[in-house]
């Protein structure tokens, strides 16, 4: 028997899935956010060379490590890591894991297409530079062109999609009447992307040492506020679906907002997410708002706060079991 | 696990010998089996009965190989009724309830988990499971855990390879003293579970969640019924 007094915030009863999941769904947002964030701005501006651009470069990158990471993640979280392979051989329509397993694939034959074709003349380079044996991958990089424009318009949807899915994949979870919950996947869509365009802005300030008011920081300032006011929207859906719920779901809302995960809430998610930003995104001056190292510590903030909103929707939702 | 182990063959010949057997016996008697009808396997937990002697769990272990530590079968106690001396105890069993419309099976990403066409028993797949604990998650009844060993979902599965396969009744029905289990085709209004079912008051729980539980209960009757 277990000695311990509950609740214990991180071991409660009936948790399943832990920390490496909350990462994993925090990683997935950044991915989704920051390609959707680059696609629209490649398509709204004629770029010369993409591939020069900080917002598709932060992209390339955004888009492929965080989802690698992630995936890594969830493998090891299996109880029989090395059989993860299973998982792409025995799909299951009804299953939105598996479906999910699915969307991995796709998105991530997408991306590389997509960061092939603006990447091709790196590419080239590299290739005639180190091993020029791999010519041809030029070739069908030439071929991946001719369909680039379609393919970037799936990407963008492929990354949308992504960002549902996260909040799919926890929303099936009948068991807990917090989880299984419709707007699950629009509010981790909406942070999801938040937290890109917020990883996006470190990438382009402090490796691409970008200015504070050059023209990429004041083309995602336009979509800062919107997001984030979307994001506190679906968070007053969510909790008032479950205060109209009744029975469990009225109980799981209670658990969910006191103690260790309510403060959580109140302190990570409302005030260092979204409070703190959305303040200094509508009331700073211009001549912060334009600050490089202001936009920074903002966007720390905000990945702070969507962080802290995927740990207390994981942990929190596991709280409450359905009667 | 090798494609025809000493397992399967046994569960194999044990479910053959269970099959023909009856076959055998029906047209003996001049009625004609109906093979196509599938099974639906329930089982009836008798709380009046029920003395909570966990003789059940022991069995069930023993039978199954269930290691320390975890359980596929549990009896829990409830707080005490009445004054002393005259206090009772109610006892509910915990177990996986063969839901017809299992959930561990629809969000099952390998098709591991899976509910048996001729039995309707929900089962695991140890060579397909991964480890994901998606069906752990997902369970309303919280029956599911991975084997220590196989770190493989695992539950109940109505002794599916083991007593059933061998063409005896669940190793808890077995082993009750009281007669406190009842096990048996829904699908046959002649079976004793089905007699049970309807010739007592029945509860069965969380039947909102839409999972269509084979776990019946007849209630203790005092307090209040889960």
């Amino acid at each position: 028997m277990s000695t311990l007094t509950y609740p214990v915030p991180f071991h409660t009863p009936d948790l399943v899935w832990d920390s490496s999941i909350a990462i994993y769904l925090f990683l997935l947002g950044i991915s989704s956010g920051a390609v959707q964030l680059a696609i629209a701005y490649r398509r709204s501006h004629k770029l010369e060379k993409p591939s020069e651009n900080w917002i598709v470069r932060s992209a390339a990158v955004l888009g492929t490590i965080p989802t690698l990471i992630g995936l890594t993640l969830l493998i090891f979280h299996l109880a029989r890591p090395w059989t993860f392979w299973k998982l792409m051989f025995n799909y299951q329509f009804n299953s939105v894991m598996s479906m999910g397993v699915m969307l991995f694939q796709v998105y991530m034959l997408f991306m590389v297409i997509w960061i092939a074709v603006l990447f091709k003349a790196e590419i080239d380079n590299l290739i005639k530079k180190f091993v020029p044996k791999l010519r041809f991958v030029t070739n069908i990089i030439g071929a991946c062109e001719r369909i680039f424009s379609a393919a970037e318009v799936i990407l963008f949807i492929l990354a949308a999609v992504l960002g549902a899915y996260t909040g799919f994949l926890l929303s099936a979870l009948i068991s807990y009447p917090m989880l299984n919950n419709p707007v699950l996947p629009a509010l981790f869509l909406a942070s999801g992307t938040s937290s890109g365009i917020a990883a996006t802005f470190l990438c382009i300030l402090i490796a691409g040492k970008l200015k504070g008011d050059s023209h990429e920081v004041h083309y995602i300032h336009k979509f800062e506020v919107p997001i984030m006011v979307t994001e506190l929207g679906l968070i007053v859906c969510f909790f008032v679906g479950l205060y109209f719920g009744g029975g469990q779901k009225v109980v799981a809302l209670q658990n969910a907002l006191s103690g260790f995960w309510g403060a959580v809430f109140w302190i990570g998610v409302m005030l260092i997410g979204i409070m703190i930003p959305l303040i200094a995104n509508l009331f700073a001056s211009d001549k912060w708002k334009y600050n490089a190292k202001f936009i920074i510590l903002v966007s720390i903030f905000d990945l702070i706060g969507v962080l802290c909103l995927r740990y207390f929707i994981l942990y929190a939702g596991q709280l409450t079991i359905a009667m | 696990m090798t494609a025809c182990s000493r397992r399967n063959f046994v569960s194999g010949m044990g479910a053959l010998i269970l099959t023909t057997g009856t076959s055998v016996k029906l047209s003996a008697q001049g009625e004609k089996p109906n093979e196509t009808a599938p099974k639906r396997y329930a089982m009836v937990h008798d709380e009046t009965s029920c003395i909570g002697c966990t003789a059940c769990m022991d069995a069930c272990r023993e039978t199954n190989q269930v290691p320390e530590g975890v359980s596929r079968l549990e009896i829990l106690r409830s707080e005490p009724h009445g004054e002393f001396p005259n206090q009772e105890y109610e006892f509910f069993r915990q177990s996986c309830q063969h839901c017809t419309n299992a959930p561990c099976v629809a969000v099952c990403p390998t098709g591991a988990s899976f509910i048996d066409p001729e039995t309707g028993i929900v089962d695991v797949n140890k060579d397909l499971c991964v480890g994901c604990q998606y069906c752990i998650a997902v369970c309303p009844y919280r029956v599911r855990f991975i084997h220590p060993v196989h770190k493989t979902a695992d539950k109940c599965n109505f002794c599916r390879d083991t007593n059933l396969a061998a063409g005896k009744q669940p190793a808890c029905v077995e082993a009750c003293p009281t007669k406190a289990l009842t096990f048996g085709d829904m699908n046959d209004p002649n079976s004793a579970v089905a007699r049970k079912v309807r010739e007592n008051p029945v509860y069965r729980t969380k039947l909102t969640l839409g999972t269509e539980p084979n776990l019946y209960h007849i209630p203790f009757a005092k307090g209040e019924h889960r």
